[in-house]
């Protein structure tokens, strides 16, 4: 109980540290520019958060991450906009919000679409920013426990869930994409004898691929290319229903609530899954525990509710692993995590010793975003309907322009700008072929963690290998990490499917 | 999809050689007596190991669902080429590497914002077989779109942001 007081008092403190003109300035712009990134097919809540990194570079770091975090919570509702009124989701993490929502504005109830939507987007962003409030502390003292042996098996971790999540119906492309993204990380000088790897000689690739480079052109330059090979969206429903709902509608569905509130966030704090499957997971469980099952997919509430709520509890639930194990649990989360690097915050399981203050200077920072949604949501509709009239024609090359100058800005190196239209291409590539981007992200990220610890982890143990298996956390990683490959592969899941019913007693056999 | 992942397949048992080959060519620091499990290739030839395990698996199922029949004749690419999306693809990828491959840091910043801007929208909203009004109403959006999409991000990174521009 203590430990709670203190973790409100502080959260307080970092509330009012936030209540000056300045910073509620920067809430109310970036919030916005969040909700209109996220409204606008092709601009992606990663996308964003990568190109306003470009702008924070000469900001205070609390004010930096502050508007990114803005950008962040405001995009992943901004898509439902679109989802609701074009049928397209405006970022990956709305695509289970379409399923009803579209049908519901079809129906001529746009406006109760989008204020459902609105209404779980805030109540699940709330439920996140609890848990990221308590969890966060916990998971960094523990973390501080973690040794060289554990942060590998981590990083393992991080890339089979992350590519089997991402990739259900294939997921050794998930996973394809994840050894990918870690072997792009070994490009560059490594850490422990500084030797160039995979350099050539070539000074621009001392220091490897920039991340934000990198991003801006996976999921930038590869969106502009998606955007504009897809046929344009033409219809744009209107809104002639209130946008506000009545509480009592909105709490009719507390369970749906709580519930994708729950998985949203657990989903958020596992390695690079994010919010597009938090949104899926939600709405499936919301499916199969729902009253009106046979509404879903023709304009449930209760559908909407739950892909909406899912989502966004995502949000401050990716956050938690980046701010305790410097591990990122979404794509936008990977590059809020370089951003913190940029800004000179170290999150990693030091940050509860060295800034825990700053732990709930973030979870006050995902408080504003939510106000600001909640603001926006309820009074912005006509201008949203603006702007999601604007061709694509005319704001892909404006985006493109932002990708190639944000990709620059950083380092000030043309090589940048190449490196940006490289992996746009490989990630256009690689989308086309069902390879998902998330798992390659989070394997640049987690390249250098995996490189250091498996190293000094086979020097501590002087190249044996029974720590990296027999350690409790160590043990639970690999387990659970074989079994995530073991389980998606058909023979052995079959061996294993006789192998548990050969080990069954006879009554729990079928039929028996 | 077959294809492509035998195609992929192939590329990755490729790379994942290179990348175990390079491993091995990387030192061992022997003469600075530096631990041999820490030596630099010890990781990428893990990595490059399972992406090798990863490939093969890739090829020998697409080589079951028929993908190793891969026939490329000049009347399928036409057709590929003929589709409408890739024709914008194909058109959005060149201007777009042009502009910022090769114009960015040859002319100034400003200059080459500008024409990309403007020729984007020329090319994907040239009107067919209209008024020469329009042809005027749509150069003048296009313009209107390069002037101020120039201006603004000039003056942002250069004079709030202090970016020495390419």
């Amino acid at each position: 109980m203590a430990a709670l007081l203190q973790n409100l008092n502080q959260f307080l403190t970092a509330i009012a540290g936030f209540l000056t003109p300045l910073a509620l300035f920067h809430v109310f712009w970036s919030t916005l520019l969040g909700i209109i990134i996220g409204a606008l097919p092709g601009l992606t809540a990663t996308m964003g958060v990568a190109l306003v990194t470009t702008l924070t570079y000469k900001l205070p770091p609390d004010l930096a991450i502050l508007i990114l975090i803005c950008v962040y919570n405001g995009a992943i509702y901004g898509g439902s906009r679109s989802a609701i009124l074009l049928n397209i989701p405006g970022t990956p993490a709305n695509a289970a919000t379409t399923l009803d929502g579209f049908p519901l504005a079809r129906a001529g109830l746009a406006g109760k679409a989008m204020g459902i939507a609105t209404s779980g987007s805030v109540l699940g962003s709330l439920i996140g920013m609890f848990f990221l409030a308590t969890v966060a502390p916990i998971l960094g003292n523990y973390a501080l426990k973690f040794q060289s042996f554990e942060f590998f098996w981590l990083a393992i971790f991080g890339i089979v869930i992350s590519g089997h999540l991402t990739a259900l119906e294939d997921p050794m492309k998930g996973w394809i994409a994840g050894f990918l993204g870690l072997l792009t990380a070994m490009v560059g000088q490594e850490g422990i004898h500084a030797y160039d790897r995979f350099a050539y000689g070539k000074t621009e690739l001392l220091g490897g691929f920039a991340l934000i480079p990198a991003m801006v052109g996976a999921f930038g330059f590869a969106e502009v290319l998606t955007v504009m090979r897809n046929p344009a969206a033409e219809v744009v429903q209107e809104a002639r229903d209130s946008i506000i709902p009545r509480l009592g509608e909105v709490f009719r569905y507390w369970r749906t609530i709580i519930r994708s509130g729950l998985i949203g966030t657990i989903i958020g704090i596992i390695p690079g899954v994010g919010e597009d499957i938090a949104a899926w997971v939600s709405y499936a469980a919301a499916r199969r525990k729902s009253k009106e099952r046979e509404k879903f997919g023709k304009g449930s509430v209760d559908g909407l509710m739950a892909a909406e709520t899912g989502n966004n509890a995502c949000v401050p639930g990716a956050i938690i692993p980046a701010l305790t194990l410097a591990i990122p649990g979404s794509a936008p989360a990977a590059v809020l995590l370089a951003a913190m690097f940029i800004h000179g915050v170290r999150p990693g399981p030091m940050i509860m010793i060295e800034s825990p203050e700053f732990v709930y200077q973030v979870v006050a920072m995902v408080f504003f975003s939510t106000v600001g949604m909640l603001i926006f949501g309820f009074t912005l509709t006509k201008p949203l309907l603006w702007v999601l009239a604007v061709p694509r024609t005319r704001l892909m090359p404006v985006v493109f322009v932002l990708c190639a100058i944000g990709s620059y800005a950083i380092t000030q190196r043309t090589f940048d700008i190449w490196v940006m239209i490289g992996f746009g291409i490989f990630g256009f590539v690689l989308r086309e072929m069902k390879y998902p981007m998330a798992p390659l992200v989070l394997g640049i990220i987690l390249g250098d963690i995996l490189d250091k610890n498996l190293r000094r982890g086979l020097v501590l143990s002087d190249g044996d290998l029974t720590p990296f298996f027999t350690r409790p956390i160590s043990l639970v990683l690999w387990l659970i990490t074989m079994s995530s490959i073991l389980l998606s592969i058909e023979p052995a899941r079959h061996a294993l499917q006789r192998g548990v019913h050969a080990c069954l007693p006879r009554r729990f056999h079928k039929g028996g | 999809m077959a294809k492509a992942d035998f195609l992929t397949g192939i590329v990755l048992v490729l790379l994942s050689i290179f990348i175990l080959f390079e491993s091995w060519r990387m030192p061992r620091f022997e003469h600075l007596k530096v631990h041999p499990l820490s030596v630099p290739g010890i990781v990428p030839a893990f990595l490059g190991i399972i992406i090798f395990i990863f490939a093969v698996i890739l090829v020998v199922r697409s080589i079951r669902t028929g993908g190793h029949h891969v026939g490329v004749s000049r009347e399928s690419l036409r057709h590929i080429l003929s589709r409408p999306g890739n024709q914008r693809l194909l058109l959005t990828a060149i201007i777009s590497i042009g502009y910022a491959g090769f114009l960015v840091g040859r002319i100034p910043y400003w200059l080459a914002t500008g024409l990309f801007v403007f020729a984007f929208v020329a090319v994907f909203e040239w009107p067919r077989g209209v008024t020469r009004r329009e042809y005027v109403r749509l150069g003048l959006a296009a313009g209107i779109l390069a002037v101020v999409t120039s201006a603004l991000v000039t003056w942002a990174f250069q004079s709030l942001f202090l970016v020495t521009l390419p």
